[in-house]
């Protein structure tokens, strides 16, 4: 390579590695302003500043889900598997909100220690399975959970 | 895998179990997609191949006209 | 092999041998896609969870995936441009960036289509994925004005090429971004051979096959453009003037 042309590849190297370096150091002092939500043992550690609004996500606790008959309402544990917090929401639940999957509600904590929730998003994890291949695992004993990568954080 | 079509009749294609807005909207818009780009590319190609023709037959007969008033 | 690089930034050199090749990838790529598309609406078995929606997926998937590919790409001629001074690698760049902006939007429209009935939401701003991505629309339609804006269309290049390599960074954020924070968005999918696996090769073959699809229409797609580059920015050229008159 020619001298100039060397200089200018020596440049664009220059320039390429300082932005990375400024937005890696941006992006980890924002880190944790960027989760989109906390889990129920950030907020047992005390991580969520008292903050009126924020977000909260888990899994759906198995066999907590409790519907009203006569309203919207509905109360549910969310978890990690390390800690539990319950929450109480009214409104529709979206189509993929079932028990032992994941989600995320926005609300605040109340006196009580209950999340109220004003809204509720049900969160996928990476797998997809066939009706089929789900009963062969659940038959020989593994459950979607095991591969999650919620219950992982 | 490719061992069963999933629908036993043309209406349960279409519904695609309650999400026949979202699975076929997203679909249509992929086809939209790959048409325009591969489409429009090929419009644009004729539309310069004729405008370059024109001009080179237009600075031709340019040429052609001046070339014998600068013979003489 | 310098040679080989020299001849690759003349322009006639790449028309002759695309026009030799876009059959080929042409064919290849219809072959995939309607393979793709009717293994997507036919064949694909419901997930579990999400039913027939997670067909959306396999769309969204291959189109956002190979989204990433376009600020490398720019970045690669950019540098090129910058260093070499290559024609052929700024045409390049230059009919890159629509497009990118185009598959950019289908991301973003498609998983919104799917969030809409599995998430219970169309958009999220807190999301570090779904606006990274949003970002990267944004980057495109700026490396797009910028090109217009300036008049100089050797600054123009420059310009573009700098703002695509600092551009690449954003990638990684986007890639990374479900692994590294808490997101809405599901991570990507682990292929796995293994009979256990959750994810079975009924979902990630029809995936890998609408990923090599949707790359293939990105080369026909930007080699037809860049062609149309090559016939404009060439046509004092006599082997254009040529090919001109041949129509």
């Amino acid at each position: 390579m020619r001298p100039h042309r060397k200089k200018r590849l020596a440049i664009i190297a220059f320039i390429a590695l300082s932005m990375s370096a400024a937005a890696g150091l941006t992006m980890f002092a924002l880190s944790q302003n960027i989760n989109m939500f906390y889990s129920p043992t950030q907020i047992a550690n005390g991580e969520v500043a008292n903050d009126l609004h924020f977000r909260i996500g888990g899994m759906v606790k198995a066999g907590s889900v409790e519907k009203s008959q006569d309203s919207l309402k509905v109360n549910f544990v969310t978890t990690d598997f390390v800690n539990d917090v319950p929450i109480q929401y009214e409104g529709i639940l979206p189509d993929l909100f079932r028990e032992g999957q994941g989600v995320v509600a926005e609300g605040a904590l109340s006196a009580q220690g209950i999340f109220v929730a004003t809204k509720v998003l049900a969160k996928h994890d990476e797998n997809y399975m066939s009706p089929e291949v789900k009963a062969a695992m659940e038959a020989a004993g593994a459950s979607p959970q095991n591969h999650s990568g919620l219950s992982e954080q | 895998m490719l061992d069963v079509i999933q629908f036993s009749s043309f209406s349960e294609f279409l519904h695609m179990g309650g999400y026949a807005f979202n699975v076929w909207s997203v679909y249509g818009l992929f086809a939209v997609f790959i048409m325009a780009n591969l489409f429009l590319p090929l419009r644009k190609k004729q539309q310069i191949l004729k405008e370059q023709k024109r001009r080179l037959l237009f600075s031709e007969a340019a040429d052609d006209a001046q070339a014998p008033a600068g013979d003489k | 092999m310098w040679l080989w690089f020299a001849k690759l930034g003349s322009p006639k050199w790449f028309y002759e041998l695309s026009s030799k090749w876009l059959p080929w990838l042409v064919g290849a790529m219809a072959i995939l896609l309607s393979v793709g598309v009717i293994w997507g609406l036919l064949f694909l078995p419901p997930d579990y969870q999400q039913g027939y929606s997670s067909r959306i997926l396999i769309v969204h998937v291959a189109v956002a995936g190979t989204s990433l590919a376009f600020f490398p790409l720019m970045a690669v001629a950019g540098t090129i441009t910058l260093v070499w001074r290559m024609k052929l690698a700024d045409m390049v760049a230059k009919n890159a960036a629509p497009l990118g902006a185009w598959f950019s939007f289908i991301t973003l429209a498609t998983g919104s289509i799917w969030g809409s009935v599995s998430w219970g939401t169309w958009w999220e701003w807190t999301d570090s994925r779904l606006v990274s991505m949003l970002f990267q629309f944004f980057l495109l339609l700026g490396v797009i004005s910028l090109r217009s804006a300036l008049e100089d269309s050797d600054k123009a290049a420059k310009a573009c090429a700098l703002l695509s390599i600092v551009g690449c960074i954003n990638v990684v954020i986007i890639k990374y971004s479900v692994e590294w924070w808490n997101t809405l968005h599901q991570p990507s999918s682990p292929v796995s051979l293994s009979p256990d696996s959750p994810n079975g090769p009924e979902f990630w073959i029809a995936t890998g096959i609408m990923i090599l699809a949707v790359y293939l229409f990105l080369a026909v797609s930007l080699i037809l453009a860049t062609r149309n580059e090559i016939l404009v920015r060439e046509r004092q050229a006599q082997w254009v003037q040529d090919l001109v008159r041949q129509e």
